[in-house]
């Protein structure tokens, strides 16, 4: 009855990447930045977009957090792998700019948006299915938007994102005893969220 | 297992995180118990439903975006640097203090733009403007984020992790956490080790001192350590002694 498991599995290819990426940095390689957007630049939309509510402020914090990982890339020390490193600028970069400016909660709009992103489709499914799955879809981001942010960032990086409850704890910087936790609360909130909707 | 299951317990067995015999437990509870039962059900239903969010690709211009930004970057590290020496300066609170932070900075910003042209680096575009730090005022005083790790509050500034309440306070030692001195502080609070993983020091109290801890770049090479020289042993009147 366990649930899949995280969808990007951490490997040992991943970490020799890690290093060999960083060093390419360093030694001046352009490409080498390139590539990490290319790794890590849906994952980090995807999270900016879930934790701020719409595309476009997705789009001006992704943009942000690959400068920071830019400036920053060179110091990376490889204790970690470059994925928990990227999600952790990425999560305290996200709290500083939406407990600046913006409320605790907000109302999900991204789908009233045209234009500002691409919707990734399953081609398994059919037009109907797809439209049933996009209506849940968006029934559940309204109700996770309601979520406290604490609670919110684990059940993103854990259900949408697909960390492991280990990479979560290093990204947030807490035990994993407090990962296990705040996912828990985080989903029985929502759980709660969307029955009150039906 | 006669209590009912906890939502934790609920939640962590769903993404099989816990241990055979607790699954167990678990498993033979909720088959007998209608209620723990549907909470399962419901807690299934919740991670389904996060599981039908679609995924949405980033906007193709933004990659573009990214990379003009990146082109017009200054070298990060020396601007970082320069920002560490300054920033504690931006802290104290009265006038008089202030006007005397705001005159380092601008002596400091001084020689760090000199000591760019002295090294023969390329000027920056608009050397002005990259150090005009509308991004470091936005960050005087405002305190980010915060972790809790080895039992203390650390607030996550822009250039590292600063243990709750030496805001502003002067480090009285720097250390490398390679170093000994490092270690034996990484081996009474081995949990810091998750806020330097990222590169950034981190600022704390430690032995009644306020104390600076960071990892160095691998690659930075400060010195060669003499390589131990292999002990030989010789006889000397019958005794051995390690040369």
């Amino acid at each position: 009855m366990g649930s899949e498991g995280p969808l990007y599995p951490v490997t040992h290819h991943d970490v020799a990447l890690d290093v060999e990426l960083v060093e390419r940095h360093r030694c001046g390689d352009l490409q080498a930045f390139d590539e990490v957007y290319e790794r890590f630049g849906e994952m980090i939309y995807n999270l900016a977009q879930r934790l701020a509510g719409n595309r476009e402020e997705a789009a001006d914090l992704t943009q942000e957090i690959f400068l920071r990982i830019y400036r920053h890339l060179g110091s990376f020390g490889g204790r970690s792998t470059l994925k928990t490193w990227v999600f952790r600028i990425a999560i305290n970069h996200c709290r500083d700019r939406l407990s600046r400016h913006y409320p605790a909660t907000q109302s999900i709009d991204d789908e009233a948006e045209e234009g500002s992103g691409v919707t990734i489709a399953d081609p398994g499914r059919g037009p109907e299915e797809l439209a049933v799955a996009a209506d849940e879809g968006r029934r559940v981001m309204e109700g996770l938007s309601k979520v406290p942010p604490v609670f919110r960032e684990a059940v993103v990086l854990r259900d949408l994102e697909g960390l492991s409850y280990e990479e979560i704890a290093e990204v947030l910087g807490v035990r994993v005893g407090t990962v296990r936790s705040r996912i828990a609360r985080g989903r029985e909130q929502l759980r709660v969220l969307l029955e009150k909707q039906v | 297992m006669n209590r009912h299951v906890s939502t934790e317990q609920l939640s962590a067995y769903l993404d099989a995180e816990l241990g055979y015999s607790e699954i167990r437990q678990i498993e033979n509870h909720c088959a007998a118990c209608k209620e723990c039962g549907a909470r399962l059900d419901d807690m299934q239903r919740v991670i389904s439903g996060l599981g039908r969010v679609e995924r949405v690709a980033p906007p193709p211009a933004l990659r573009q975006q990214i990379r003009q930004q990146v082109a017009v970057q200054p070298p990060a590290p020396s601007l970082e640097r320069a920002y560490n020496s300054v920033r504690l300066l931006f802290f104290p609170i009265r006038p008089a203090l202030r006007t005397a932070a705001a005159m380092g900075l601008a002596l400091t910003v001084g020689i760090f733009i000199v000591h760019h042209e002295a090294e023969g680096l390329p000027p920056t575009p608009r050397p002005g403007e990259e150090v005009v730090t509308v991004e470091l005022g936005a960050q005087i005083g405002q305190l980010l984020t915060t972790s809790e790790v080895a039992d203390r509050q650390f607030i996550w500034t822009d250039d590292g992790w600063i243990q709750k309440g030496l805001e502003g306070q002067t480090p009285v030692a720097r250390m490398d956490a390679g170093s000994p001195q490092g270690r034996a502080l990484l081996t009474r609070y081995s949990d810091l080790k998750l806020l330097l993983e990222d590169g950034y020091p981190v600022v704390l109290r430690y032995d009644l001192e306020t104390v600076e801890i960071r990892n160095l770049p691998p690659n930075r090479i400060i010195g060669f350590e003499p390589q131990p020289v292999p002990r030989r042993a010789r006889h000397i009147h019958g005794s051995i002694v390690a040369a």
